[in-house]
């Protein structure tokens, strides 16, 4: 996140992009967590207006490297962004959904310091989704919408499901995870000794299993 | 006639039980089925079944040297011949993966349908193995990222070994999900069988310890596991052929 270190997080250099300025605020924990459940529960359980800036250390096959800001309302997530993509909103949080560990800083932000960003709807995210989809924990994202104001819970522009429908849009993510299954599925048969058990065109011909 | 599925996810908390068995009874109206619990280090099929107490699991039939004979292990419970997994850690050490293939060659000579519900995880020999030896898998899936990632990483896995997709099973689908089951049906190798919505009909059945199908037959979430099987479209085999070939297939005996 070039943004943060220079005192905000901004984004946005093409004009119609929609924009991320935040304040530097105050660094609360810097870690590497394996699952970002731990920051978000730690966010919402001292009811945090801040954000967290998350480095996933996993980036699958794909070019680049998603670093992503996810910002709160009395712990509550609001927005979030992708400072190497420059999406927002539930597109980026489909980009920061990979299996962890990530680097994780975790920012308080003066209540009205993102006051302002958080007008932005382009960026907003429904207050589960990052529960559900970054850290895995249905009974954290049930905790988060019950902590959420009304409003939020009736933001039509922020449904759970839009993080997932970006993902399942990304023909290319979907391809680098079956990739690396195919390649990870082949380096275990090795190691377990099944190897003579796959089939020789890596799927799809039944007739070549073993015994038919 | 026989077809042995897996059905599997690569993630726990999927509902994978509670689908084996809601398509097992589903399947049952029409053929004689036996559901496995292939899940043999975080077995939780016989909570389900009402079989808690079963004195003789598919654990006993695992270890090597003893004599145990597989209709020790089968009960009939809900129109189904159920194969319960023991929940001991003692069992599970004991246990020797590659026998799982002489168990499901002797069960495949005697059944129309095989359901294997199968571990959460592709990290070992032992989890990887009922997708290795199924004709086909059903992958369960929560319409979440790491859900789906998961679901189409053990479709990867399947295939490396032969096992094609029959369909995806949408489970614990919330509202504002309904969409994302048709979107993500050009992902996977088979069709979406179902979308099962999230419900506590579900959670009721899974403590009274009876299958969603028994407890509440007329719910919604039944019905839709109804449909699910009909669009299984489970193929005629040869049953004496499927148990050689599992017997044949080529699974090391030591992990």
């Amino acid at each position: 996140m070039t943004g943060a270190a220079d005192g905000e997080a901004e984004s946005g250099a093409e004009s119609d992009a929609p924009e991320l300025r935040i304040p530097r605020g105050t660094l609360l924990r810097s870690r590497v967590v394996s699952d970002v459940a731990t920051t978000l529960s730690r966010a919402l359980d001292r009811g945090l207006t801040g954000y967290a800036t998350l480095v996933p250390q996993e980036t699958l096959l794909l070019e680049g490297d998603a670093r992503g800001v996810l910002t709160f309302a009395d712990g509550v997530p609001v927005l979030a962004y992708n400072t190497v993509s420059d999406r927002g909103g539930p597109d980026a949080l489909a980009e920061l959904a990979v299996p962890g560990p990530y680097r994780v800083e975790l920012y308080a932000v003066d209540d009205d310091g993102l006051a302002a960003a958080h007008e932005t709807d382009a960026l907003r995210v429904a207050p589960g989704a990052a529960a559900t989809e970054l850290a895995d924990d249905p009974a954290l994202a049930d905790r988060t919408r019950e902590a959420a104001p009304d409003e939020r819970l009736a933001d039509p522009e922020a449904d759970d499901a839009d993080a997932v429908a970006a993902f399942l849009a990304d023909d290319d993510r979907i391809e680098a995870i079956r990739e690396q299954a195919r390649a990870e599925a082949a380096e275990r048969a090795d190691e377990w000794g099944l190897d003579e058990a796959l089939a020789d065109d890596g799927g799809g011909d039944a007739d070549r299993r073993p015994g038919r | 006639m026989v077809e042995a599925f897996a059905v599997a996810s690569g993630k726990g908390g999927t509902g994978k039980t509670t689908s084996t068995l809601a398509l097992g009874m589903a399947l049952a109206d029409e053929h004689d089925v036996t559901v496995v619990d292939a899940d043999t280090g975080m077995a939780n099929l016989l909570f389900h079944a009402g079989l808690d107490d079963a004195a003789v699991t598919l654990h006993d039939l695992l270890v090597e040297g003893t004599a145990t004979d597989v209709s020790a292990a089968t009960y009939d419970r809900f129109g189904l011949s159920v194969v319960p997994c023991g929940t001991s850690l003692a069992g599970f050490e004991a246990a020797e993966p590659g026998r799982l293939r002489d168990v499901v060659a002797e069960l495949a000579s005697d059944t129309d349908v095989l359901l294997l519900d199968s571990p959460a995880a592709l990290g070992s020999k032992s989890a990887v193995l009922p997708v290795v030896l199924a004709d086909r898998v059903v992958v369960v899936v929560e319409p979440t990222i790491p859900a789906l990632s998961d679901g189409l990483k053990v479709q990867e896995y399947a295939r490396s070994y032969g096992t094609e997709t029959a369909g995806v099973l949408f489970n614990k689908v919330r509202d504002d999900a309904a969409d994302v089951a048709e979107q993500a049906e050009r992902h996977f190798g088979g069709p979406v069988l179902a979308s099962v919505p999230d419900s506590d009909v579900v959670r009721e059945a899974r403590r009274a310890g009876e299958p969603l199908l028994a407890h509440a037959p007329e719910s919604d979430a039944a019905a839709r596991y109804r449909r699910a099987a009909a669009r299984l479209d489970v193929r005629d085999g040869d049953g004496d052929a499927v148990a050689d070939r599992f017997r044949s297939a080529v699974v090391p005996d030591t992990p």
